[in-house]
């Protein structure tokens, strides 16, 4: 099915606006969005399914008396259901109770053009194309080791689009693609069965290593195979992105969104300006990160993607807002709304979460611990307490580093402790930057964690 | 619509050579809502039409998704499944197969006292408002509180090339309620969840004052409480946890595409791997529980499956593929999130089975342990690790309940940890919940009362 045109989208969002404000609306802002995505999938080691994959919608947002409504709908090409979805997001406002906080939808402001967010190739790759590389990934984790069987995995291309208007006259459109190769794998032995061990790349443009991710994939699960415990002490621990992805996601950015801070959900209340971590950690969330999976021109409000510095050398400079909480505290919106397509409304989060690099390569980081630990996948990272940053995870499994090498791998490791004590006894920024989701990072050591052995 | 869905599995058949295929559309209609501290962030309404295409061609897989209803766009997306099949059956070393079933034609009705698409809006409102002023006004130290309502009705339509047609009501009525509660820089966090398919009477079982509260009183006790120590303990875990527990750390490994993974399951049937106390179902015929159905996405009726008897591995949950590769039955369990998404093995209501204890005579036992009553998120790995964190547990010393601590978690190996299982309460309790597995199903778990003598309990202390 041929994707949605600019002109198409901005018209379908700029129509539901308008249909909005007739039937008596205040204020009003459509959302369109468009998917289409192909993938090929991997189970038990060879290709075995495919999927294609096309979704668009139109949400819109009405404000009626200070009262907000929203409604979706996921046909687009019949002008009835849109003016029905219309008429939904108004009756729903007017059934609700207004919000005395509610200061209006945000004002036009200039768009900043990204940068490798778009790549036509990504577009016009056949699904011939997408199974040579699942299976040049495939037959690559194969190659490496008898016991290692690659279980589940895939190869997908998307192209993504989205129109926003607002009664304010904000008009935006902007397309982008990501191209994704990943294997999930384990190896075993006899009796043993490693964890799964997971690699992926994924890209804005048409850049995969699908043999790469297959090695490691398997180098990864065959490492896994022998294991020792470790003791049960506070120590070293080198997180690599991985577990940092998990991790955060649970603690630290709920810390920092403005809506978390005005409910007093976070213990960062009242310290911009203090020094909250180590002076060796400096986190932008940067919405234009060249190549950035969350990488766009606006946010989904229509608000300018920007750059805003988080943390500055430890010390806490700004919060992340979306237009509702910034005018709450008379401050302008840092383009953190976010959108899960169109079927809901705008809700703060980070863009590309970027913890900026240090210069040490992954070897020179190994090498300076002389005992400690290194972590790539964690479980139960969703259980910490998103409030007070507590957390206690498994890693699946830990490496153990002994004199600057790793000697074997441990299961059933758990570390536990507080993400806002953890963040101050980062020792060692990596160099080794990598983009994971909405995390771009080096791998961070940390001393002192509490690390449970079996 | 049943001619539609007949139409494009005779194009996938007969123009694409199709060994077998299916179409599903659905009508789904969903309303929500936030709640925070009394102000409704937004109310929400919204309306999904769309129909999803499986194909099995030459032993490999095509599936392919659209937003309409359209027969030109159904035809494209049926012919870019069949294309897509075929390349990749290119590659199969394993051409794929699936067991036989009995041809179905059923028209499934759902019965709710009360209807959610009859209650206005405005009652919605009403009632989380309700939720959540019980938990803003039980303490001042509540210092937030949220409540989302969610509400799914519409109907699915199943029809396959063998002559199944299934035409079934799908209601879902679930609340979620948080509170979190501060004093002198420490912070705690509470959650509970609701949920039912029987209709919106659930709130009538339940008032929503007593949840609103429930939910902030865990919030404030919890801010006296301390963390736990390290290592390893007795613990005897509540019916909330219990299920959580069985879903995380034995449902998934017993989902057969999992055992086939290399899941440590699939060379542990027939063996003993628990306590004789042990025995665990997966059932999807509890009237009104959160995750039951009558029939799967792949139009199988629904039935209650025996995991494990008196600690003995006896079935898995198998979709059609999965039961060919074991030869076995399938159980009903394929699943898929809606239209957008091809079935996979889900569970739907997995507990433990009661025994004949007292929740007393768990705990007297104990002499330093831990009572973990509820939970917050799990998670599992395919080599039977698995994690449970703790919102609500107390110490236990000398057979008495003491101390709360708070967040907490349990983990270990299911192999080893189910032959720990040494005594098993005489009460049951299921609750709803959700599970991710690339899409989200709603589910139930829960059990009776444990007792576990020995488990690694993770602390920050």
């Amino acid at each position: 099915m041929a994707v949605l045109e600019k002109n198409i989208m901005i018209s379908l969002a700029e129509n539901a606006v308008k249909a909005a404000l007739n039937k008596g609306a205040q204020e009003a802002e459509a959302y369109v969005y468009e998917g289409q995505a192909s993938n090929i999938g991997i189970e038990l080691g060879q290709i075995s399914k495919t999927n294609r994959i096309i979704d668009r919608g139109l949400g819109i947002r009405v404000a009626a008396n200070k009262a907000i409504g929203f409604a979706y709908t996921n046909i687009v090409d019949d002008p009835v259901s849109v003016e029905s979805a219309v008429t939904s997001a108004l009756s729903a406002a007017r059934a609700s109770k207004p919000d005395p906080d509610w200061n209006g939808l945000p004002q036009k402001k200039p768009y900043s053009l990204t940068q490798k967010t778009f790549d036509k190739k990504i577009v016009a790759l056949s699904s011939e194309e997408l199974v040579n590389i699942a299976s040049t990934m495939l037959d690559a984790a194969g190659q490496v080791d008898k016991r290692v069987f690659p279980i589940e995995g895939g190869v997908g291309s998307a192209y993504l689009s989205n129109a926003i208007a607002n009664s304010n006259g904000i008009t935006g459109f902007d397309k982008g693609t990501v191209i994704e190769c990943s294997v999930a794998t384990l190896a075993k032995e006899g009796n043993t069965v490693t964890p799964v061990c997971f690699e992926f790349n994924a890209a804005r443009n048409y850049v995969l290593d699908p043999a790469w991710v297959g090695k490691q994939a398997a180098r990864m699960a065959v490492s896994a195979l022998k294991t020792k415990s470790v003791e049960t002490k506070s120590g070293k621990v080198i997180l690599t992105q991985f577990a940092l992805q998990d991790l955060l996601a649970y603690t630290l950015i709920n810390a920092i969104r403005a809506d978390s801070v005005q409910r007093d959900q976070s213990p960062f209340k009242g310290k911009i300006g203090e020094q909250v971590a180590s002076e060796n950690l400096t986190i932008c969330d940067d919405g234009l990160f060249v190549g950035g999976l969350r990488t766009g021109m606006f946010d989904g409000e229509g608000v300018p993607h920007q750059k805003t510095t988080v943390i500055e050398k430890g010390i806490l400079r700004n919060f992340l807002y979306d237009n509702y909480s910034a005018k709450k505290d008379g401050k302008e919106s840092t383009g953190n709304a976010s959108r899960a397509g169109y079927l809901s409304t705008p809700s703060i989060d980070t863009t590309n979460f970027h913890i900026l690099p240090g210069n040490k390569t992954s070897d020179e980081m190994l090498k300076e611990v002389d005992d400690g630990l290194i972590v790539y996948y964690l479980q139960g990272a969703h259980s910490s307490n998103p409030v007070s940053g507590e957390f206690s995870v498994v890693a699946t499994p830990a490496w153990k580093i002994k004199n600057g090498e790793i000697t074997h791998c441990s299961r059933g490791v758990m570390l536990a402790g507080n993400i806002f004590e953890l963040i101050k006894n980062i020792s060692v920024v990596g160099g080794n930057e990598r983009q994971m989701g909405q995390l771009v990072s080096p791998w961070l050591q940390v001393e002192n964690v509490r690390v449970i052995g079996q | 619509m049943k001619d539609l869905l007949t139409k494009i599995n005779n194009t996938a058949t007969q123009k694409f050579g199709a060994q077998y295929a299916e179409a599903r559309a659905q009508k789904l209609y969903k309303t929500s809502l936030t709640l925070k501290e009394e102000r409704v962030e937004a109310a929400k309404q919204g309306i999904e039409n769309g129909v999803a295409i499986r194909v099995l061609i030459n032993g490999a897989w095509g599936f392919a998704s659209v937003g309409s209803l359209d027969s030109a766009i159904l035809d494209e997306a049926v012919s870019d499944a069949c294309r897509m099949a075929k390349l990749a059956s290119e590659r199969l070393k394993t051409p794929i197969k699936i067991a036989n079933v009995k041809v179905v034609d059923d028209h499934v009705l759902s019965k709710p006292k009360k209807n959610p698409t009859d209650i206005i809006m405005e009652d919605k409102i009403k009632t989380a408002l309700a939720i959540n002023k019980a938990s803003l006004s039980f303490d001042k130290k509540i210092k937030s509180c949220s409540v989302d309502y969610f509400d799914l009705t519409g109907s699915s339509f199943f029809v396959n090339s063998e002559g199944t047609s299934v035409e079934q009501d799908k209601l879902y009525v679930w609340a979620r309620m948080t509170a979190s509660a501060s004093t002198e820089g420490v912070f705690t966090f509470s959650r509970e969840e609701i949920g039912s398919t029987a209709g919106y009477e659930l709130f009538d079982e339940q008032s929503p004052e007593a949840i609103g509260e429930k939910v902030a009183k865990r919030a404030i006790e919890q801010l006296n409480a301390k963390s736990p120590r390290g290592g390893k303990f007795p613990v005897v875990l509540g019916p909330n946890v219990v299920g959580v527990f069985v879903h995380e750390a034995f449902g998934h490994l017993a989902e057969a595409d999992l055992a086939l993974s290399g899941g440590v399951l699939a060379t542990n049937l027939g063996k003993k791997i628990g306590s004789n106390l042990v025995t665990f179902y997966d059932d999807g015929t509890i009237d009104g529980a959160f995750g039951a159905f009558k029939y799967d996405d792949e139009g199988v009726p629904s039935q209650k499956t025996l995991l494990i008897k008196d600690g003995v591995v006896t079935g898995l949950m198998h979709n059609r593929e999965t039961a060919q590769k074991f030869n076995a039955q399938p159980t009903g369990n394929a699943r898929a999130e809606d239209f957008r998404v091809e079935p996979i093995i889900r569970m739907r209501c997995t507990y433990m089975a009661p025994r004949d204890q007292t929740i007393e005579e768990l705990i007297e036992d104990v002499k330093s342990g831990y009572y973990f009553k509820s939970f917050r998120g799990g998670q599992a790995n395919l080599d039977g690790t698995f994690q449970v964190g703790i919102q609500e547990g107390y110490e236990i010393e000398k057979g008495e309940i003491g101390a709360p601590v708070r967040n907490a978690s349990i983990s270990g190996n299911t192999l080893e940890t189910l032959h720990e299982v040494d005594a098993v309460g005489k009460d049951f309790l299921l609750d709803p919940g959700r599970c991710g597995k690339g899409q989200t199903a709603f589910i139930s778990d829960g059990g009776p009362h444990i007792r576990i003598s020995k488990v690694v309990v993770g602390g920050s202390a």
